[in-house]
């Protein structure tokens, strides 16, 4: 026997994957060959050192809940695939509504530019990981109520795992010199962050689109809120969400009233 | 997608995410490229889980890897260079060893170091076949085909590796 080949064959031995005539022969060249029986004990310290040294890396939390929220969102939409035909044109058409204004106007001066920067930079570091959320969970029941005592407002928080953008969680946020709530909404591999804090009264306006750094970036001021959303998604798509917080909002709102 | 198919594949293959994730750290030696090529991997596995037929939990845990496996390759053709030369963080891992004997841990981190050291040397088809063989247990029948090469090759890849991983940890006290 060769020794490459037998070193092959003393490793396969090792991992008990040699047949059993195979094995025979070679327990009694082992038994006669002192330099093979010690390049046997060499190979079991580095076996066992092997297991015991080298680490395992468990899965960190927030690369579960991404893998669950993607999965989810996943699977909706290809369960979304099958609504009927009409219906699928009724939701398209009622998305279409939602009006887009080009960048420039939404952020003339320079503190419209420093508010896109710091809302970029919030989310390009809550994609580095463990950075994503404080509190993580696709329940709004625990995610909104997280909020309380760390914000001078409840922000609105919903959950459109049905419309195929499930919540990630939440988190706290120094935007525009105060602090903001920053939720984190998931489509497949993407992750959307959504910012908002109160608006000042009577600044409202409608949707707003741009790209920094190939991130697409929105703004809109509701009555009651500041919106910003930060994502690589699509811009169909993330349409698509704003749409979907939009009616939340104006729901929420029919209900105060 | 049915929901009963959806909680099928959370039972099948979230079980193996530590494993999964494990793969991608060594195949990748970074973190972030490793979350990135997990989540991505496990998207793939939901579009193809309608051809997963397996029962056995080793089964799915393979499946997966394989995955994952072929993830972190076509990744690392995608991003040749950066991925490569990204620094692996020598001592996070080394804590785990207890305190109450300093030369003792001493000596167990500079083995472990000196371990990863020459795993991270290791080309990827060889540093892959460790770590499902010595890390996951897997027969060589599963490691042929997560890596998708021959049980031979499969053997003398384990071999080859092994007899380097001797050589480095051999050779390592004179290099420090």
């Amino acid at each position: 026997m060769t020794h490459p080949a037998f070193e092959a064959q003393l490793d396969a031995y090792l991992d008990d994957e040699l047949a059993a005539p195979d094995r025979a022969e070679l327990e009694a060249h082992l038994r006669a060959c002192p330099a093979c029986s010690r390049l046997e004990r060499r190979r079991r310290a580095l076996s066992v050192a092997l297991r015991e040294q080298l680490a395992r890396f468990p899965a960190p939390q927030t690369l579960r809940a991404r893998v669950r929220a993607g999965a989810r969102a996943e699977a909706s939409r290809t369960a979304l695939r099958r609504v009927p035909y009409w219906e699928a044109l009724a939701v398209a058409a009622s998305l279409a509504v939602v009006a887009f204004g080009s960048w420039r106007l939404a952020l003339r001066g320079a503190a419209g530019e420093a508010i896109t920067n710091q809302v970029l930079a919030s989310h390009v570091r809550s994609l580095m990981p463990g950075h994503l959320t404080d509190v993580l969970s696709s329940d709004q029941h625990t995610v909104k109520p997280w909020f309380n005592g760390k914000l001078d407002f409840s922000p609105p928080v919903y959950d459109f795992a049905g419309g195929g953008f499930p919540l990630v969680g939440g988190r706290l946020e120094y935007v525009d010199g105060r602090a903001v709530a920053a939720l984190a909404y998931s489509r497949r591999q993407h992750v959307i962050n959504v910012f908002l804090w109160p608006a000042e009264p009577g600044r409202t306006q409608g949707p707003r689109a741009g790209t920094r750094q190939g991130y697409h970036l929105l703004h809109w001021v509701t009555p009651v809120y500041t919106y910003w959303v930060a994502s690589d998604l699509g811009l169909a798509e993330l349409r698509d969400f704003v749409a979907l917080l939009q009616r939340g909002d104006s729901a929420a709102a029919a209900t105060v009233r | 997608m049915e929901s009963s198919e959806l909680e099928r594949f959370e039972a099948v293959v979230l079980p193996h995410l530590d494993a999964a994730y494990t793969l991608a750290r060594y195949l990748t030696r970074n973190d972030h490229d490793a979350q990135d090529i997990v989540q991505d991997a496990s998207l793939r596995a939901l579009r193809y889980f309608g051809s997963f037929r397996g029962t056995a939990v080793g089964e799915g845990r393979a499946w997966l890897l394989t995955i994952v496996r072929n993830t972190a390759y076509t990744w690392r053709q995608r991003h040749r260079g950066d991925t490569l030369t990204t620094e692996f963080d020598e001592e996070r891992h080394s804590d785990t060893v207890a305190d109450e004997h300093p030369e003792a841990v001493a000596e167990a981190q500079s083995e472990r170091a000196a371990l990863r050291r020459a795993i991270d040397e290791l080309p990827p088809e060889f540093r892959e076949v460790i770590v499902l063989r010595e890390l996951e247990g897997l027969s060589y029948k599963e490691i042929s085909d997560v890596a998708g090469v021959p049980v031979g090759t499969v053997m003398s890849r384990l071999s080859r590796a092994r007899r380097r991983l001797e050589e480095a940890l051999c050779a390592d006290p004179e290099d420090r």
